[in-house]
C-alpha cells in the first residue's frame, strides 16, 4: 500500500498537464485577475496629491490654513490636540487619510516653477480674503480624467477641492457672523453651528476585516482550481479498474486488494491536490496580495477540506461504470467550469448570479462544490466568528462522504468484461 | 523423525507437481443472451507453454478473465494450482503474472520504478525485491534504459517493460495475452526466446496469439477454441494430423491449359487448385503419392514443370479448417 501510495504521488507529481491545470491555471488567472482588475480597489482609494503650497502674507493671513493643510498632510499639529478636564494633552486626533503630500515655497513663481518641473500635481495659495484656492497641471487634470493611468487621483483630487470647498465656505461664514457679532465666538450656540455646518464620512469596518471588492474572484478561482483536482483521482481510480485500463488489469489481478489500492491514491492524490491548491493559494495571499481575513493556518485548513472534497468527487466520477477515461476528464472539466459560473468566477454578472442562488435558493449554492469552497475562504474574511467557516467544512465534508459512498456502491458493482 | 518427514514431503510434492497449473471444468459465461463461454473445459500443466487460440470474440478473453477472477461466471468452476480462485485468492494471485496485450506501465514513472512498483504489489520488502528488479531488467534487456520513461522507448522496448513489468516477481504461472503486437522482428525473437526461458525455469505460461507459426514454435500445447467453446487440443503436430488438408503444392509452369487444370482440379486429393498463368496452386489432402500423381497430370498434358516446391500443413490451416474463413468481428 505505502508504494502505491509513492508511485501514485510521482505519479501524480509529474504529470504535466495535472500541474497546468492545478498550480499554472490558476496562477495564470490569478495573475490576469490582478492585472486587469487590480487597479480597482486602487481607484476607489485617496492617494496623496502633491502640491506645493505658497506661504505669502495671504496665507499668513489666513487663519487657520496650516492647520488645515498639517491635517491633510496627515500630521498631527498641536491644535489638533484635544484637553482633557485637568488641561492636559490626553488624546491625539486621528489625522486620517493623507490627501496632501506639501512643498512650502515662498512664492507663487516658485510654486508654478515646481509644477513646470513636475515636482508637484499643482499648487495652493490664499487670495486676499484667506480663501484657499487650488491650481492644477495641465498633465495632473489630463490624468485624473484618465483613469487608467493613476488609479485614485480623481478620487483624491476631488475629496480635496471638497475638503477646501468647506474650509472656505466655513472660514467665509466666521468671518461674515463676525463682523456682524464679535461676541458671537462665546456662545455654544454659534460653535454648535459651525459643527453642524461640517460634515464627513468616516469609514467604520464592522465585518472581521476590511472587504476587498476583487477578493471573492479569487476565492471561486480556488473553487474553479479545487475541482479541476477531481483529475487526479479519476486517473486514480481509472487506473485501478481493469475494464478501463491494461494497468487496472495488472494491478487488479495483483494480490494487493483494489480497496487499500484506491485508498493508496486516495491519500496520494489528496496530498497533491493540497500541496497544488496551497501553492494556488499562497500565490493568491502573497502574490497577489489577497487576503484571507488574517487567518491564513484557518486557510490551510479550508485548502485541506476543500482537496478532501474535490478527491471524493473525483473518486465518484472516476467509478461511473461504462465511461471512457477521456469522457470523465470531460465531464470532470465542464463541471468545474459551469459550477464556478454560479460561484461567481465570471464577474459580475456571475457574481450576481452566485448572490441570486444564495438568497432565492440556498440549497442550490449549498450542493454546490465550487460556491462552498468559495464561501469558505469568503467566511474567513468577512465573519468574526468562526462558525460560517465550520459550518461550510461540515457541508463539504458531508458532501465528500455523499459522493465516497456513491463511488464505492458503483466500484463494488462493476464486473469486469474485457481484458 | 528428520527421515520421516522427508518421506512424507516426497508423496505431497508429487502430488503438487501432477496438480494442473489451471483447471476449468464445464465453465459457462453469458452476457445477456450470448453465450461466451460455452461448457468450457482447459487443463494446463504445470510446467508448459500452453497456446490459447481463436479467432476474435471465440471467448479467449473471457475465458482468462474468468480465470484470473476478473469475471463472474454462470456455472463451472476454476481452480489455480489446485485451488479455487476468486477475487481474494491472494495465495494464488502472488503465483500469477499477466502480460497484456495492452502495455501496462505508468508513463510517468522510469522503467526501474515502473517495475519496482508491479513487483512491490507481489514483494513488499524492499530488500527482497531490489534483486528481482535487476534480475528482471537483465531478462528484459533494458539495462541501458533504467532512466527512461515510457515516452522515450521504442515499441519493442516497451513491449519488453511490459514483460517485465509482469514476470519480476518471477510468478509460477504466466499470462501472455499477444505480447508480440506491434514489435520488429528481432523483439519479437528476444520476446519468444524469453519466454522459453521461464518456462525452462519452471513457470507453466499461456500464451495467446494471432501469430501461428509463434505458437507452433513455443507451445507444448495448443487449445483451439471458437464460439466459447473447446475445438482441438494437442501438440502443433496432433493437430495437424487432425485435419483434413495435407501439403499444398505450388509449381511454377508457363503453359497449362484449362483442360489440364481442369485435370488437376479432378484428382481425388485435390481441395483446391488455382493457376495464375506463372505458378500453380495446389491444397491437397492428405496423402502418401499426391506429388508424384500430380505431376504425372502435368506430364501426361506436355506442361513444362518448372521450380516446385511442397509445404506441409501448418497451424494456420489447422486453424482456418476448424474455425472457417469467415471473417470475424
Amino acid at each position: 500500500m505505502w508504494s502505491t501510495f509513492i508511485v501514485t504521488l510521482k505519479a501524480n507529481l509529474r504529470d504535466k498537464s495535472s500541474l497546468f491545470w492545478l498550480i499554472v491555471f490558476p496562477i495564470a488567472l490569478a495573475t490576469m485577475f490582478n492585472g486587469v482588475f487590480g487597479n480597482l480597489d486602487q481607484a476607489m482609494s485617496i492617494t496623496p496629491v502633491s502640491v506645493a503650497v505658497v506661504e505669502d502674507t495671504n496665507w499668513t493671513n489666513a487663519i487657520g490654513a496650516d492647520t488645515l493643510i498639517t491635517a491633510l498632510s496627515g500630521k498631527s499639529s498641536d491644535t489638533s490636540k484635544t484637553h482633557d478636564d485637568n488641561g492636559t494633552n490626553a488624546v491625539n486626533i486621528d489625522p486620517g487619510v493623507t490627501l496632501l503630500n506639501a512643498t512650502k515655497v515662498d512664492s507663487t513663481l516658485q510654486a508654478r516653477e515646481l509644477v513646470s518641473q513636475g515636482k508637484t500635481d499643482g499648487y495652493l495659495k490664499a487670495d486676499d480674503d484667506g480663501r484657499i484656492e487650488l491650481t492644477l497641471s495641465d498633465d495632473t487634470v489630463t490624468v485624473a480624467n484618465n483613469g487608467t493611468q493613476e488609479a485614485g487621483l480623481d478620487v483624491s483630487l476631488s475629496a480635496l477641492d471638497n475638503v477646501l470647498d468647506q474650509y472656505n465656505r466655513t472660514s467665509a461664514t466666521v468671518k461674515s457672523v463676525l463682523e456682524d457679532n464679535p461676541t458671537a465666538p462665546i456662545t455654544r450656540t454659534f460653535w454648535n453651528g459651525i459643527n453642524a455646518s461640517m460634515n464627513a464620512t468616516k469609514e467604520v469596518t464592522l465585518t472581521n476585516f476590511k472587504p476587498s471588492v476583487m477578493a471573492r474572484y479569487y476565492y471561486a478561482l480556488m473553487g474553479m482550481a479545487c475541482l479541476v483536482a477531481m483529475s487526479y483521482m479519476i486517473h486514480t481510480v481509472t487506473t485501478a479498474q481493469a475494464n478501463l485500463s491494461a494497468l487496472g488489469i495488472r494491478r487488479t489481478v495483483a494480490p494487493l486488494g483494489r480497496a487499500k489500492q484506491l485508498v493508496a491514491g486516495f491519500l496520494a492524490g489528496w496530498l497533491c491536490s493540497c500541496v497544488c491548491l496551497l501553492v494556488a493559494l499562497a500565490y493568491i495571499r502573497y502574490g497577489c496580495g489577497i487576503e484571507v481575513g488574517g487567518r491564513e493556518p484557518a486557510a490551510v485548513i479550508a485548502v485541506v477540506v476543500a482537496s478532501f472534497m474535490t478527491c471524493a468527487f473525483g473518486t465518484m466520477i472516476g467509478a461511473i461504470p461504462k465511461l471512457t477515461t477521456g469522457v470523465k476528464q470531460g465531464m470532470a472539466t465542464a463541471i468545474a467550469c459551469s459550477l464556478s459560473l454560479f460561484s461567481g468566477l465570471y464577474g459580475g454578472f456571475a457574481m450576481e448570479l452566485s448572490d441570486l442562488i444564495s438568497r432565492k435558493a440556498p440549497l442550490l449554492a449549498a450542493i454546490n462544490p465550487a460556491q462552498q469552497v468559495t464561501d469558505l475562504f469568503y467566511s474567513l474574511m468577512y465573519y468574526d466568528s468562526y462558525q460560517p467557516f465550520i459550518r461550510t467544512c461540515a457541508i463539504l465534508l458531508a458532501m465528500s462522504t455523499v459522493f465516497l459512498a456513491a463511488g464505492v456502491i458503483m466500484l463494488r458493482r462493476q464486473r469486469y468484461e474485457h481484458l | 523423525m528428520a527421515s520421516e518427514t522427508n518421506t512424507n514431503a516426497q508423496p505431497i510434492q508429487a502430488a503438487q507437481a501432477t496438480v494442473p497449473a489451471v483447471h476449468v471444468s464445464q465453465l459457462v459465461k453469458r452476457y445477456g443472451d450470448m453465450v461466451a463461454l460455452d461448457y468450457f473445459d482447459l487443463d494446463v500443466k504445470q510446467g508448459e507453454i500452453f497456446g490459447l487460440l481463436g479467432p476474435n470474440g471465440s471467448g479467449k478473453t473471457t475465458a482468462i478473465n474468468c480465470i484470473l477472477a476478473l469475471l463472474t461466471y454462470d456455472k463451472g468452476t476454476v481452480r489455480v494450482f489446485g485451488e479455487p480462485m476468486t477475487p481474494t485468492s491472494y495465495a494464488l494471485k502472488r503465483r500469477i503474472g499477466i502480460v497484456p496485450q495492452n502495455v501496462a506501465v505508468f508513463n510517468e514513472l522510469t522503467v526501474t520504478e515502473n517495475i519496482d512498483y508491479f513487483c512491490s504489489l507481489y514483494v513488499p520488502k524492499k530488500a527482497d525485491r531490489a534483486p528481482l528488479v535487476e534480475e528482471a531488467i537483465e531478462f528484459a534487456g533494458l539495462q541501458d534504459f533504467r532512466k527512461f520513461r515510457p515516452g522515450k522507448l521504442s515499441g519493442g522496448l516497451l513491449r519488453r517493460l511490459n514483460i517485465a513489468c509482469g514476470i519480476a516477481h518471477k510468478p509460477d504461472l504466466i499470462f501472455f495475452d499477444e505480447p508480440t503486437v506491434a514489435v520488429d522482428p528481432q523483439s519479437r525473437n528476444a520476446i519468444l526466446e524469453g519466454i522459453q526461458k521461464l518456462n525452462k525455469a519452471g513457470a507453466t505460461v499461456i500464451y495467446t496469439s494471432h501469430y501461428m507459426e509463434e505458437v507452433e514454435q513455443i507451445c507444448d500445447r495448443i487449445l483451439i477454441m471458437d464460439h466459447g467453446r473447446h475445438l482441438a487440443l494437442g501438440t502443433a503436430d496432433e493437430l495437424k494430423a487432425m485435419i483434413d488438408t495435407g501439403e499444398r503444392i505450388t509449381i511454377e509452369t508457363l503453359d497449362l491449359t484449362d483442360e489440364t487444370l481442369a485435370a488437376v482440379r479432378a484428382l481425388a486429393f485435390v481441395i483446391e487448385a488455382s493457376y495464375d498463368g506463372r505458378e500453380l496452386e495446389v491444397r491437397c489432402r492428405r496423402g502418401e503419392h499426391n506429388l508424384v500423381d500430380l505431376i504425372g497430370v502435368l506430364r501426361t498434358s506436355g506442361a513444362n514443370i518448372g521450380h516446385l516446391t511442397s509445404r506441409p500443413p501448418s497451424l494456420n490451416d489447422v486453424f482456418l479448417e476448424l474455425t472457417g474463413k469467415a471473417l470475424r468481428d
